[in-house]
């Protein structure tokens, strides 16, 4: 990681607060950005060393696995669910707790199978009240196969199966997709806003508001 | 709009960089996506190349340049270091040189692609070139093929477009080995006309584009290195 990776691990780390702060968060990030900055992300988020659950609805989940120990983190704490490994004729082994579903068109199940599968015997054995936090990567994608209206739905299941005492931090592309990002904060995210100096400030913590005085756009 | 239906948002398009060449493919590159940038010796395949990963650079994108000839940077930058674009600066950070050729010599064809594989996690770049591609085929000729669809299916799921070029023979248009496996084919060719030898660049293959077709002339100058000129009448 560079410097300028560095800094945004400094802010993300602040912004997404010790211990985390649970709820619905959105950070606009141009789509070239997102794999770097989720990179970054889940440096921050696997920090606290609690456990977390990663969505794959992009690409196969081996990807960031080899992501994260190309830099040297620590991805013990974090199970994927992954959705596009059956479409993947890439079949790179990854060594960590992983759960398929048959997805991303079928979005809609997603919240029924992470209940069951979190009980199921001889599955990997999340266990969804110990979650710490969720990352989609990324939700951007699910409008190729779902509608709006669609993926609202999803995210409003997500959020309920998860409990409500989860940090789920969503990176948008507001640029590209400014009716999901409009979406997501009408939901009730909180916006990351990120600025050079890290001069955010928190301007209402319960509801994950974090406002900025220099909000020049994404990342 | 109905709520009920997908929203359809259009490809996520880089700018090539190339004068001329954006317009003809609606904006840019898809993101991600594999390019294959064909030609024989001297059509400008390794200046359309570097012009490509200068643009990234001067929009804040990471570039990562794999050479598959075993030329040291400082090499391939005296001659680059010619054209106006080519800013030595770029190459202490925002593009990461990296030379496949030992990799190539030891003639494991998964092990190359580890490497490869290996240094873009480390690099996370946005544009990736490797230059020639060719010369893998030369190394691994009975593995090639699956080395090329491993590469390619790999290539995409990094969130990155990737311009690989490929060398010639007289009178082929492009390497069919990878044709197939690619989202798009530039074609930069020479023909004599009139006792000159004239340069043209067409766009043979551009998925999810609505791309011209019929070639173009191009002119490489010092400037801006590949400029597709416009038609004169």
């Amino acid at each position: 990681m560079n410097e300028k990776d560095l800094l945004l691990f400094k802010q993300l780390n602040a912004q997404l607060g010790v211990p985390l702060i649970p709820g619905l968060m959105v950070l606009d990030v141009r789509t070239t950005q997102f794999v770097k900055v989720e990179l970054v992300l889940l440096k921050a988020l696997l920090e606290e060393r609690r456990p977390g659950l990663f969505i794959s609805v992009d690409r196969p989940h081996q990807y960031i696995v080899h992501l994260l120990t190309m830099h040297g983190i620590d991805c013990r704490n974090l199970t994927f669910l992954d959705a596009v490994a059956h479409f993947s004729a890439d079949s790179h082994p990854a060594s960590v707790k992983v759960g398929f579903f048959r997805g991303p068109r079928n979005i809609d199940t997603l919240p029924e199978a992470l209940k069951n599968w979190s009980a199921a015997d001889g599955g990997p054995g999340f266990d969804l009240g110990k979650c710490g936090f969720a990352v989609i990567d990324n939700l951007s994608t699910l409008l190729n196969f779902n509608s709006q209206q669609m993926v609202r739905s999803f995210l409003n299941e997500f959020i309920s199966a998860l409990g409500g005492k989860v940090t789920i931090p969503l990176l948008v592309d507001r640029g590209r997709n400014p009716d999901l990002f409009q979406m997501i904060k009408e939901i009730g995210a909180g916006e990351i806003s990120l600025a050079p100096e890290g001069a955010s400030t928190f301007s209402n913590r319960s509801r994950l508001i974090i406002s900025n005085s220099n909000n020049a756009g994404g990342y | 709009m109905e709520e009920s239906k997908l929203a359809r948002t259009d490809l996520m398009r880089i700018p090539a960089g190339i004068p001329g060449l954006d317009e003809m493919i609606e904006g840019g590159f898809p993101f991600p996506s594999v390019i294959l940038v064909s030609g024989s010796a001297g059509t400008g395949k390794t200046t359309f190349a570097l012009r490509f990963l200068c643009e990234g650079a001067a929009r804040g994108e990471q570039g990562l340049y794999f050479t598959t000839l075993s030329e040291p940077t400082q090499w391939m930058m005296r001659f680059s270091s010619q054209f106006e674009f080519m800013r030595p600066e770029f190459f202490d950070d925002q593009i990461v040189y990296e030379d496949l050729g030992n990799m190539l010599r030891e003639g494991n064809s998964e092990k190359l692609l580890d490497a490869i594989e290996s240094r873009i996690a480390e690099v996370v770049p946005q544009r990736i070139v490797i230059d020639p591609i060719t010369v893998v085929g030369e190394m691994f000729k009975d593995d090639y093929r699956q080395f090329l669809f491993d590469l390619t299916n790999r290539l995409k799921n990094w969130n990155a477009t990737t311009v690989v070029t490929g060398e010639v023979r007289p009178g082929e248009l492009y390497p069919p080995e990878i044709s197939y496996a690619v989202d798009g084919i530039v074609l930069l060719n020479m023909a004599e006309e009139l006792g000159a030898r004239r340069k043209y660049l067409e766009v043979l293959k551009m998925r999810g584009t609505n791309h011209q077709t019929g070639k173009h002339c191009i002119d490489i100058s010092r400037k801006d290195g590949i400029v597709v000129l416009k038609a004169r009448f």
